[in-house]
């Protein structure tokens, strides 16, 4: 970690409050300088019941760093408790606090005490990225406000991306419970509608906790292991597309020990539907002229490895470079790094883990694509791409190219839903 | 007469010390006019008052809940960062950079709006973390100064401070001059740390006080007697339309501007502002230590401001006959349009949510419009400006010029306050101009307008074009309508039942039950 940023992909562990809007009724309160929320908040899909505007922010000022800000904490979460209806607060400690030592969590432990629903989560920006930040949320949850219950039969917790930072996060999880409803289980996720403290609270009744990441949320499933003896499966791979999906359902499948005659019938009715449009667009497939031959995907570990298998398992494109953007571990590499060797066909993909965005567009302006560019990033590849005649989607952040409301590229309809998005950009550009 | 401006030191002082700026008041404009004693302070500004008395103290509510709000560095991050040939290296970690690409955005805005060519902005964070936190990032520093140079090859590098490296003590100073030599273009130190000053608009200070110390050319060989340079954001370019008359040429600073056109601000015949707020350091700066005036005049809204802030230009330029003819065939040019938004606008009410010097620009354009303002809502309250020109009193010329606000409320993107102050004041519609606000107060139930392009209400057109778009926004009320019918406000009862926005302030009793509780 920590290489100097040219076009950053990321932001800092604080910006896990966006984690915490994502929670129905539950409301971040910054112990933070006063301008760290907004420079970490999005602009679009950021409205709502609350919004960053509305989160308290104990506003750090010079005499808070000399004196401490101890007592302007305790009073900003007195305040909130008494103004905002809200039904989870999750104190959330930046860099200056962190620096100067205030202790918050003895703050916010008075405030447990009291039964108040508040719970503390140390996010300086300094110790890591939105990523790790997010994992840590997960952790302070799961350690300050989860109660042990008792294991209910079918009941499987579902965690994949994370909120904000992937556009698609609302309409992912959705798929995924549908998905897994399906084959007859019974998913709880914690974020976007109608999911809140309810849901936080039946976490630790599960059979299992499914994460569907490449590494993201690991340290999360093992932390719930710890507290509540809750068995993971831990399925690396965002699936999208039939190939990776139907595996994802097999191996989903075997794991919560339901028959596979159920799953194959599942997977059976959506492979039909799947292969029947796959076929009645191989006109567009196999006679656009002006589809690329190669692609490069600029995401996080989930899209550029979902991406990748997909393009080239169900769409039979070549990968060029592809770039892991969101400073995946070391230790965690080399798994992600088998999985881009382990595509069909014997083919394999060249990665690489780098957050530098200017290096990745010199590799990008440098490969011979044969043709042009099909380049799945962020908004800045937007330029690059242009520049290179090729064709572009903002898929990772950052998002300034995309509108999506409850779209998803996770499952067999996400596939589809993928590959419309692709050939609208393709199939525009000599109209 | 005593120094305003120091140039010598790499650090500027802060708003609230300088000018006296507030963050929380509330009360009537013309309460708030007379307790600013714009005068006296005018007259301590320039030497004249040597007493250091009781006078010039401004009372300020204190509030113990405040929300998300912008910081100086934020600042810094969108002016210098959206320079077109020099680089912004922020010294932190990695979020404080985090809004490089909105900023992205709006520079391609901006640059579209000046018909400037597209291009990306350039920008790095030094991405600091824990370890340099504890051992210096010094090293990484200096790394940085050497990449831009050798990626971007930039007229000038600029280093922006931030809250942790702030703590930390990082020299970037000692960097900055150090590296300077290494690379051969100026390396700007920038301190705009996020917690030094109550108000963001200290990042404005920051940045201009950069650029005056090491970029804007000390020794002019010469000057451009048709330059005039505009203390502005990204606003579209309407300025040239309206100087094109008194034959100046328009200067933008800072946004979208290149390293040249920085460069000659000193060589510029004066120098003015859409915005007191904004411009007010700049223009002073400028004028004191580089011998270009500061127009002192009040901004360019409504006929009565145009009117004044061209005649003060053309006085400066020697073209006092010419400007006579020039603003009487405006006043003709717009009249007809004026009379019928007039018409269409009266017995309309307008709150204005915005910076402090602008709201006062913006609420005088809705009174030419024959809109009423009972209420108007600004971040902060500067009782004087740097230059502090007889003729720069804002708010003063606001409630002379147009009448009283009677609830005039100075608060920091308080979004908690919006059910209260919107329930004491009629409204038809609400002008707000910061992020993600509207959004909320749109909540409300009131049409919002999110001013984007901060220059279209300034000037004669500007009258115009602000009816063309409230006519618009007016028309919008039903969309508000079903948001407000189909969501929920996060406060809970309790909060909407209180009337007095700032009760929290004023009432110490509302915490006695959570106080008892925590055994206090």
């Amino acid at each position: 970690m920590a290489k100097i940023l040219d076009k950053q992909r990321y932001k800092c562990a604080l910006a896990a409050m966006q984690s915490v809007q994502a929670i129905e009724r539950a409301c971040p309160i910054l112990h933070s300088g006063p301008g760290c929320a907004q420079k970490l908040s999005d602009s679009t899909g950021s409205s709502g019941y609350l919004s960053p505007q509305i989160f308290p922010c104990t506003s750090i000022n010079e005499k808070d760093v000399v004196f401490g800000g101890v007592k302007k904490l305790e009073t900003t979460i007195a305040n909130a408790l008494k103004v905002i209806d809200a039904d989870l607060f999750v104190v959330m400690t930046g860099c200056i606090p962190e620096i100067t030592g205030d202790d918050a969590m003895e703050v916010v432990s008075r405030f447990q005490d009291d039964g108040a629903p508040v719970v503390f989560s140390s996010m300086a920006g300094f110790k890591g990225n939105n990523y790790r930040g997010h994992e840590q949320l997960i952790d302070s949850i799961a350690n300050q406000f989860m109660q042990s219950g008792n294991v209910e039969k079918g009941l499987v917790n579902i965690w994949a991306d994370m909120p904000y930072q992937d556009l698609f996060w609302l309409g992912n999880i959705r798929e995924l419970e549908r998905l897994l409803r399906e084959i007859g289980l019974r998913p709880n996720t914690i974020f976007g509608y109608q999911r809140g403290v309810e849901n936080i609270k039946m976490v630790s009744r599960a059979e299992f906790n499914l994460l569907v990441s490449p590494w993201l949320g690991l340290q999360n499933m093992k932390t719930l292991e710890k507290r509540f003896g809750t068995p993971f499966l831990h399925y690396p791979i965002l699936p999208v597309g039939a190939t990776e999906t139907s595996k994802f359902l097999r191996t989903v499948g075997e794991f919560a020990k339901i028959s596979s005659e159920k799953v194959e019938a599942v997977i059976k009715e959506h492979e039909d539907y799947f292969y029947y449009l796959i076929s009645r667009y191989a006109d567009l497939f196999l006679e656009n002229r002006v589809i690329n031959k190669q692609f490069s995907v600029v995401a996080d570990a989930h899209y550029a490895l979902s991406f990748t298998k997909f393009l080239v398992n169900d769409l039979g494109l070549i990968p060029a470079k592809q770039f892991v953007t969101d400073d995946t571990p070391k230790h965690l590499q080399e798994a992600i790094r088998a999985e881009f060797q382990n595509l069909n066909y014997g083919i394999k993909a060249d990665v690489d883990f780098q957050t530098d965005g200017f290096k990745i567009h010199e590799d990008i302006r440098q490969h011979d694509y044969h043709g042009y560019p099909l380049v799945l990033g962020g908004y800045y590849e937007k330029e690059l791409t242009e520049s290179l005649h090729g064709n572009y989607l903002n898929v990772s952040w950052p998002f300034l190219d995309k509108v999506v409301f409850d779209n998803f590229y996770v499952g067999y309809t996400g596939g589809i839903r993928l590959i419309e998005d692709i050939y609208t950009v393709a199939v525009r550009r000599f109209n | 007469m005593p120094q305003n401006v120091n140039l010598n030191m790499t650090t500027v002082e802060n708003r609230e010390l300088r000018l006296g700026t507030i963050i929380g008041w509330d009360g009537s404009a013309s309460e708030l006019v007379s307790q600013s004693a714009y005068d006296e302070r005018s007259l301590k500004k320039h030497g004249g008052c040597q007493k250091r008395g009781q006078g010039c103290k401004l009372c300020e509510i204190q509030s113990p809940l405040n929300q998300e709000t912008m910081c100086s560095n934020a600042i810094v991050q969108c002016q210098i960062g959206n320079l077109t040939d020099c680089v912004l290296i922020t010294h932190a970690p990695i979020g404080c950079s985090s809004e490089d690409a909105k900023f992205n955005l709006t520079m391609h805005m901006g640059l579209a709006r000046r018909g400037k060519p597209q291009q990306n902005t350039l920008c790095m964070s030094t991405n600091l973390g824990e370890k340099d936190m504890v051992f210096g990032g010094s090293a990484k520093l200096r790394k940085a100064i050497l990449l831009a140079k050798e990626r971007h090859n930039p007229k000038a590098i600029f280093i922006a401070m931030a809250c942790p490296t702030a703590i930390t003590g990082e020299d970037i100073d000692s960097v900055a001059e150090e590296m300077e030599a290494e690379v051969g273009v100026p390396v700007v130190p920038l301190h705009c740390e996020g917690f030094r000053s109550k108000h963001w608009s200290t990042g404005f200070d920051v940045a201009f006080h950069g650029v005056l110390r090491q970029i804007v050319e000390r020794h002019p060989t010469k000057k451009q007697k048709d330059l005039i340079n505009i203390v502005a954001l990204w606003g579209s370019d309407w300025f040239t339309d309206m100087l094109k008359p008194l034959g100046l040429r328009v200067n933008y600073l800072l946004d979208c501007a290149s390293y040249e056109e920085i460069r000659q601000a000193s060589e510029a015949v004066a120098t003015t502002t859409f915005c007191e707020t904004l411009g007010g350091y700049m223009g002073a700066a400028l004028e004191q230590e580089f011998g270009v005036p500061q127009i002192d005049a009040p901004q360019p809204y409504g006929i009565r401001g145009t009117d004044a802030w061209l005649r003060a230009i053309a006085k400066v330029v020697g073209k006092e006959k010419e400007v006579e003819a020039y603003i009487q065939s405006e006043h003709e040019r717009i009249a007809p349009k004026l009379a019928e938004y007039r018409e269409y606008f009266k017995g309309k009410y307008g709150m204005v949510l915005t910076g402090s010097a602008y709201a006062h620009g913006l609420i005088s354009v809705l009174a030419e419009l024959g809109i009423k303002n009972e209420g108007a809502l600004v971040f902060h309250h500067d009782p004087i400006y740097d230059g502090a020109g007889e003729n720069q009193d804002t708010l003063k010329q606001l409630v002379e010029t147009y009448g009283d606000i009677p609830h005039y409320t100075v608060s920091k993107t308080r979004a908690f306050q919006l059910p209260q102050l919107l329930r004491r004041i009629k409204a038809d519609f609400l002008i707000i101009r910061h992020p993600g606000l509207a959004s909320v107060a749109g909540h409300l139930g009131v049409p919002t307008l999110a001013l984007g392009d901060e220059h279209i209400p300034v000037g004669y057109d500007g009258i115009l074009r602000m009816g063309e778009i409230l006519v618009g926004v007016l028309a919008r009320t039903k969309f508000n309508k079903m948001l407000q019918r189909h969501v929920s406000l996060p406060y809970n009862d309790w909060w909407f039942s209180q009337n007095d926005p700032f009760v929290l302030s004023n009432n110490k009793d509302v915490f006695k039950d959570i106080e008892e509780k925590l055994g206090q």
